[in-house]
C-alpha cells in the first residue's frame, strides 16, 4: 500500500476516494487545496480507494435509510411502527448478502478475499429492490428513483473524471511528489 | 474434541468470534461497514460483565453522570472498539495501513535514536496496530509485551495470524521473560509494554487515578531502572475511520537515589499524570473490560 508523509492536501486524493463522485469532488478540492495548510507535526496518509471516512459514511447511510424504507413500504403495518420495525431489519437484511454468500464463496473456491463479490452483489440487490419499488404505487418510489438518481449523477461524474483522467493523474503526482 | 470444547469456542473469549472477524474483514463491502460495525456494537451490549466493568470506570471518570448516559457513553466504546480490533485485523490480512498523525513526534522520534528505550502504553486505541505498524517502519527492534489468550483455541488463532516482523513476549514466565527483555533493552531495542492494569499474579506498584487507589504494573520501571533507560509515554487514539494519532509524550527518567520505593513513585506518579489525561480526553477509548478500581470490584 502507497502512503503520502507531511502532505496534507493529499486527504482529497482522488485515488483515496471510491465513487467516481467522490472522486471528482476530491478532484475539485486537491485543485483549491494549498499545500502549506495547516498539518500535524508528522502526517501519514495511505492512498487506499476505500480511505476517505465521509464518503463511506454518507454511501452507507444512503443504503440504510434506502432499505429502511423499502423495509417499511412493505411491512403491512401502519406507517410509523413499520418504519420502527424496518430499522433494526434492514440491519439484519443488510448483512444478509455477506452471512450467505461469504460461506458459499469460501465453500466453492476456499479462504479469501470475497469484498468485491459481495459488493457487487449487494449492489446488484438494491438495484433489483428499487426498480421493483419504483414502479409501484407506495410512497417507497419517491426513494427508489431517488436511488436511480444518484447512481446517474455518479454515471454521469465517472464519464467527467474519465475525461479528465490526465488532469487527475498530473495533480496527483504534483500532490505527492 | 469434547462436547465442552467445541461449545467453549462460543465464549468472550473463544476462538470463534476472532475467525467471525476475519472472516467480515474479508467480506463486508466498506460501504456497508459502518452499518455492521453499529448493529455490532450494540450486541456488545449484551455482554453483561463487559458492559457493567465499562459503566464502573465510566462513574469515576465521569462523576455525577447519570447511567443511562453512561449506557450511551458506554456504547461508544464498543463502537470504538469494533472499529480498532477491525482495523487491526485488515492490516493482519489486507496490509490496509489507516492514516497517522503524530503529536509529540520529537519525543518519538528521540524514542528511535535512543539505545534501547521501554514504550508504556495503555489499553487505548489500536495498541496491536501501533506496535505492528512501528515495527515495520522502524529499524529499531521492538519487543510486545502481553497477557496471552487464555482460550488454547484462541491462541493458536493468534499465533497463526500475527505478524511475521513483531515478536510477542507474555507476561507468565516472569523472572525468564525479565532476563530476555533486560537483554532486548540493553542491545538497543524497544520494549513495548501496557502499564494501566495488573493482571494474574505480576507484581504491582500503587498508584492513584482519577483520585481513587489502584495498582499499575511494576516490570516496566524495574526494568527502566535496571537497564537505565527512559520510559515513553505513547498512545494510540482512534480518531476516525481509518484515522489514528499517536501521542508520545515527555520520557520519564528513573534516576537512582538510595530510596527504590521513591524513585518508583516519582515515575508512577509522572506515568498516571499522563494515562489521567489522555482517558480524561479520550475516555470513549479506554478498553477496560473490567472495574479497574479494587474497590469497585469489590
Amino acid at each position: 500500500m502507497k502512503v503520502v508523509a507531511d502532505r496534507p492536501a493529499a486527504r482529497w486524493l482522488p485515488s483515496r476516494h471510491r465513487f467516481a463522485l467522490a472522486r471528482l469532488i476530491g478532484y475539485l478540492r486537491l485543485r483549491r487545496s494549498r499545500l502549506t495548510s495547516e498539518q500535524p507535526e508528522h502526517l501519514i496518509l495511505s492512498i487506499d480507494r476505500d480511505q476517505t471516512a465521509l464518503e463511506i459514511h454518507l454511501v452507507a447511510l444512503w443504503v440504510f435509510v434506502t432499505t429502511v424504507c423499502y423495509l417499511a413500504a412493505a411491512l403491512p403495518l401502519v406507517l410509523p411502527l413499520a418504519i420502527v420495525l424496518a430499522i433494526p431489519l434492514a440491519a439484519i437484511v443488510i448483512h444478509l448478502p455477506v452471512v450467505v454468500g461469504g460461506p458459499l464463496l469460501r465453500l466453492m473456491f476456499g479462504d479469501g478475499n470475497y469484498i468485491k463479490i459481495i459488493s457487487v452483489t449487494t449492489m446488484a440487490l438494491l438495484l433489483i429492490a428499487s426498480g421493483y419499488f419504483a414502479t409501484t404505487a407506495t410512497w417507497a418510489r419517491a426513494v427508489a428513483w431517488l436511488f436511480f438518481a444518484i447512481l446517474i449523477v455518479n454515471s454521469l461524474a465517472s464519464v467527467i473524471v474519465w475525461f479528465l483522467r490526465g488532469a487527475i493523474q498530473a495533480a496527483e503526482e504534483r500532490c505527492v511528489h | 474434541m469434547t462436547r465442552s470444547a467445541w461449545w467453549r469456542r462460543f465464549l468472550v473469549r473463544g476462538v470463534f468470534w476472532r475467525q467471525f472477524l476475519r472472516f467480515a474483514v474479508l467480506t463486508v463491502p466498506p460501504w456497508v461497514e459502518p452499518i455492521v460495525m453499529a448493529f455490532w456494537s450494540i450486541f456488545f451490549l449484551v455482554w453483561g460483565p463487559g458492559r457493567r466493568g465499562v459503566m464502573r470506570n465510566l462513574k469515576v471518570i465521569k462523576p455525577g453522570s447519570f447511567a443511562i448516559t453512561n449506557l450511551f457513553r458506554c456504547y461508544r466504546v464498543f463502537w470504538n472498539y469494533a472499529w480498532t480490533i477491525t482495523d487491526n485485523v485488515r492490516f493482519k490480512e489486507l496490509r490496509t495501513i489507516p492514516d497517522w498523525e503524530f503529536t509529540g513526534f520529537e519525543h518519538f522520534q528521540e524514542m528511535q535514536t535512543r539505545e534501547g528505550a521501554i514504550l508504556l502504553t495503555a489499553h487505548m486505541g489500536s495498541y496491536d496496530l501501533g506496535a505492528q505498524l512501528f515495527s515495520e517502519t522502524s529499524a529499531r527492534r521492538i519487543v510486545m509485551v502481553r497477557a496471552p489468550e487464555t482460550d488454547p483455541q484462541t491462541r493458536e488463532f493468534e499465533e497463526h495470524h500475527g505478524a511475521e516482523s513483531l515478536r510477542i513476549e507474555f507476561n507468565t514466565r516472569a523472572t525468564e521473560l525479565a532476563l530476555d527483555l533486560l537483554h532486548t533493552v540493553r542491545e538497543g531495542g524497544i520494549v513495548a509494554i501496557q502499564g494501566d492494569r495488573v493482571t494474574g499474579s505480576i507484581s504491582s506498584l500503587p498508584a492513584t487515578l482519577f483520585g481513587k487507589p489502584t495498582t499499575v504494573p511494576a516490570g516496566p520501571f524495574a526494568l527502566a531502572l535496571a537497564a537505565r533507560v527512559p520510559i515513553y509515554p505513547v498512545f494510540v487514539v482512534r480518531l476516525g475511520r481509518r484515522r489514528y494519532r499517536l501521542i508520545t509524550s515527555r520520557p520519564i527518567e528513573i534516576t537512582r537515589s538510595r530510596n527504590r520505593d521513591d524513585d518508583f513513585a516519582r515515575a508512577v506518579t509522572q506515568w498516571m499524570m499522563e494515562l489521567e489525561r489522555v482517558i480524561n480526553e479520550c475516555w470513549f477509548q479506554w478498553f477496560t473490560f473490567e472495574p479497574h478500581w479494587p474497590e469497585q470490584a469489590a
